[in-house]
């Protein structure tokens, strides 16, 4: 298979799962015994919830995995009503040459409190043909009937050497040269994400070979310049030109509210870590940051948090 | 320059309308000049009607004059200082009155001026030099001191035939500028009396040779007789005046959260100073929080607090209001969203490609993006991505300028049948090993089963089984058929398909036991 190495490389059975040893020991035990409870699993991004879930469905499920599967994004823009339809239709069947079936839920923290609800109800109602993985980041924004409804799982970063393992595995299936600090700068800036560790390989790797020079290239053609130019703007004082670039970034680009929090802190931070700006202006807006970020994840409308936060930064 | 400054009649005859108002007034003056001093004018009337531009004549009349408006800190001291000493001064020479303005008397509000209307009303009592007022609303209460002690002329609206005479025969014939009557006839009754709003909007759409279409007239701020969103914003950024600014608000009727739109995209291009913005933003970030929690909780008596933060909260963050024309522009997110509606489809488009074909969420998609632009800029990688997630041509476009060579097209389409053939030719020998364990090699060597093949071409519904048990897909019949065909004895048709009979027995099993442990409903909490 050609394409991403994201998906060419995506372990297929649990066995291969990089990290997460013992939540992976836990789930090999529900296919022994060939059934299990609803799941849930948290943590950061790229740290194999997904995989963990299709590698287990396809354990459990066999080889009628497919047709007994149901994959739905929680946080579809077309709202729960598609959802629910969604998963009633695909309850009403009867497992076929499975014993039961599998819905896996994405992106559940991205779900109104009212949508979790009505999501509870259809948890309850087809107890006896399917069962549900739900995957989020935080499950603290999960309503309690539902955590209390699941056996949590908690996905922690994966660990340096395991990612640098994998890239290296997959660097040598490829064919393709690398040098060890490459690898190493990878492992770095991807914080333990697996799916951005891969990205950067491949597109290190697309621009000729695998090399530190090349990886910074990446890293620095990735990492979109318009953070750094709107945070300088504000600093600057230039309000609306701030303002312009975060409604590009955002409305263009799609970048989420909390991803764009996040772009804002890491540069603040590494302002300061360059001895570019004094502590006590830094600790201002790392208050005002953190307001932003809590006052978001309140619901908040996550753009007009934004403008505000840049017109903190005048 | 501004054509309301440009145009300001200079005389009394120049000024348009209020034609009995504008004679009781010089006779004022006439009055003051043959030293016999008058009370105070007060003049009231709707923005736009001449009260600026008359005391400003007024003043022309005497030697000296100063000036003080609503945006002025009124407490009681600074008003004694600058007033108090000044109307009880005679000038050393004789006649010479100095003039005092006061512009929107009835802004003077509670805490802000402790003590305002008091001291003014003092001043208006003991003072020996002539006073002029202004104001906004007639029954203001205020007013009602004042207004005892005051010569109150009441300015009418100026009617729209005056309005459209004085753009066509004054401004645009001095600008040299030629529009549609009929629009501007439009234009004059749709200003509502208000002479600096048609003549600010004229110039915001003719001047640097803009045409007056109708259509340009619409997409205007430009006031009409219903109240609007740009009413509001113009309230809460041009006054301090709560009271106006909360009447304001609560007499609009759309959808708060786009008025909440509307003021922050206009407060960086009314508010001069950073400190203010971010004063009027933070307000802004407040009302949004409420109306955040308004949703959440289904609660609507939190938009209350939501409408005071962005209404009064916003109108006073600044320290002065400012004198000069804003047009207010509609939110600019929402017009980029418009304008960029037809890019940001293809970009959902791609992103619900991936969302398919690698697992991910569109936001989770969005993140993968610019990885991919680097990817894009290799012709052969450019290739394989697209072929992966079946992206059309325009879809490409979104990752790279360029078309992939047709040369590197049918290169990788050749690699790529290659490793199908490679992938097949594995699959086959994993197939055999499956069946040889079964049916002795020597066997299927001079008399290949047909099924070999079928489930060969069938390999991409089998590419991610862990199980393969080809087997499993034959029916007794089948299998009856295989097994006397290759000679197997000892129980053929159990022993092939082994796997699936023992699952058909357990398979009730299985189900009662994972329901008992859904019944008792049992958290179990793995942190690691």
């Amino acid at each position: 298979m050609l394409g991403p190495w994201v998906e060419k490389y995506r372990p297929q059975t649990l066995d291969d799962v990089v990290g997460q040893k013992h939540i992976v020991s836990r789930l090999k035990q529900y296919v022994e015994e060939g059934s299990m409870p609803n799941l849930m699993f948290t943590g950061p991004a790229g740290v194999g919830k997904t995989t963990s879930a299709l590698a287990l469905v396809k354990s459990i499920l066999g080889e009628y995995w497919r047709q007994n599967f149901l994959e739905l994004n929680a946080s579809d823009a077309r709202g729960i009503e598609t959802v629910r339809t969604n998963i009633k239709n695909f309850c009403r069947l009867k497992p076929v040459g499975a014993p039961f079936r599998i819905i896996f839920l994405d992106e559940v923290d991205n779900m109104t409190k009212d949508a979790q609800h009505a999501l509870r109800r259809e948890m309850e109602m087809y107890t006896k043909t399917a069962s549900f993985i739900l995957s989020c980041n935080y499950s603290s924004k999960i309503i309690d009937p539902i955590q209390s409804r699941c056996a949590i799982f908690r996905f922690t970063p994966i660990k340096a050497e395991e990612i640098a393992d994998r890239l290296k595995y997959i660097a040598e299936a490829e064919g393709c040269q690398y040098e060890d600090e490459a690898i190493t700068t990878i492992v770095n800036f991807a914080e333990g994400d697996m799916r951005k560790s891969v990205n950067m390989l491949q597109s290190a790797a697309s621009t000729g070979s695998i090399t530190e020079d090349h990886v910074f290239e990446v890293v620095s053609k990735a990492k979109p310049q318009e953070i750094k130019k709107m945070v300088n703007a504000a600093l600057m004082g230039d309000f609306m030109k701030s303002r312009d670039i975060l409604r590009e970034v955002m409305i263009m680009q799609g970048t989420s509210g909390e991803d764009m929090v996040n772009q804002i802190y890491q540069d603040v931070s590494s302002r300061v870590m360059n001895g570019q700006m004094d502590g006590d202006i830094y600790m201002n807006l790392i208050g005002a940051i953190a307001e932003t970020d809590f006052r978001i994840r309140e619901g908040a409308n996550p753009r007009i948090q934004l403008e505000a936060l840049l017109a903190k930064f005048l | 320059m501004l054509w309301t400054d440009k145009y300001r009649p200079k005389s009394f005859d120049d000024v348009v309308g209020n034609v009995k108002q504008k004679a009781i007034i010089q006779k004022w003056v006439e009055k003051w000049k043959n030293g016999e001093p008058q009370p105070p004018l007060l003049l009231i009337g709707p923005a736009g009607t001449g009260k600026t531009t008359i005391a400003h004549i007024i003043a022309d009349e005497f030697s000296e004059y100063i000036e003080l408006n609503a945006s002025d800190k009124r407490s009681h001291d600074l008003l004694m200082t600058t007033i108090g000493e000044s109307a009880n001064t005679y000038s050393l020479f004789g006649n010479n009155r100095k003039l005092i303005i006061m512009d929107e008397v009835d802004g003077i509000h509670g805490t802000n001026d402790r003590g305002g209307t008091k001291a003014l009303n003092k001043i208006i009592k003991e003072s020996k030099q002539p006073i002029v007022m202004m104001a906004n609303d007639f029954y203001s209460n205020k007013l009602t001191t004042i207004k005892k002690n005051a010569q109150v002329i009441k300015m009418d609206k100026i009617k729209s035939p005056s309005i459209n005479k004085y753009l066509r025969d004054v401004v645009l014939k001095n600008e040299e500028i030629n529009v549609d009557k009929d629009v501007l006839m439009k234009l004059s009754k749709r200003s509502s009396g208000d002479l600096r709003s048609a003549v600010n909007t004229l110039q915001a759409l003719v001047e640097n040779g803009g045409e007056l279409t109708e259509e340009a007239l619409d997409s205007t701020s430009q006031k009409d007789n219903t109240s609007t969103i740009f009413d509001t914003v113009t309230r809460v950024l041009k006054s301090k005046n709560p009271e106006h600014v909360k009447r304001s608000l609560f007499e609009n009727n759309e959808d708060p959260t786009l008025v909440m739109e509307y003021i922050a995209e206009n407060i960086p291009r009314e508010y001069e100073s950073n400190r203010e913005v971010q004063k009027a933003y933070e307000m802004i970030s407040q009302a949004d929080l409420y109306f955040g929690r308004t949703r959440s909780s289904q609660y609507y008596g939190y938009w209350k607090y939501a409408s005071d933060f962005m209404g009064v909260g916003v109108s006073v963050s600044k320290r002065d209001t400012y004198r000069k024309f804003s047009k207010v522009v509609s939110p600019m997110a929402f017009s980029m969203m418009g304008r960029t509606r037809g890019k940001r489809a293809l970009r959902d488009q791609i992103a619900s490609k991936m969302e398919e074909k690698m697992h991910v969420s569109l936001q989770v998609a969005y993140t993968i993006f610019p990885y991919f632009e680097i990817m894009f800029e290799n012709d052969e990688v450019a290739w394989e991505i697209s072929d992966f997630l079946e992206l059309e041509d325009d879809e490409i476009k979104f990752f790279r300028k360029k078309k992939i060579p047709k040369s590197v097209i049918n290169k990788m389409e050749k690699v790529k049948a290659e490793m199908r053939e490679e992938e097949k030719e594995e699959w086959r020998k994993t197939i055999k090993d499956g069946i040889f364990r079964e049916i002795p090699p020597q066997e299927l060597e001079n008399n290949e089963p047909d099924f070999i093949e079928e489930e060969i071409d069938d390999i991409d519904s089998h590419k991610n089984s862990t199980v393969i048990d080809i087997f499993d897909d034959f029916d007794d019949a089948e299998l009856d058929e295989i097994a006397n065909e290759y000679s197997l004895s000892n129980g053929p048709k159990s022993k092939l398909r082994k796997k699936k009979s023992s699952d058909d027995k357990s398979e009730e099993d299985k189900k009662d036991k994972k329901e008992e442990q859904l019944d008792k409903g049992q958290t179990t909490l793995f942190s690691f």
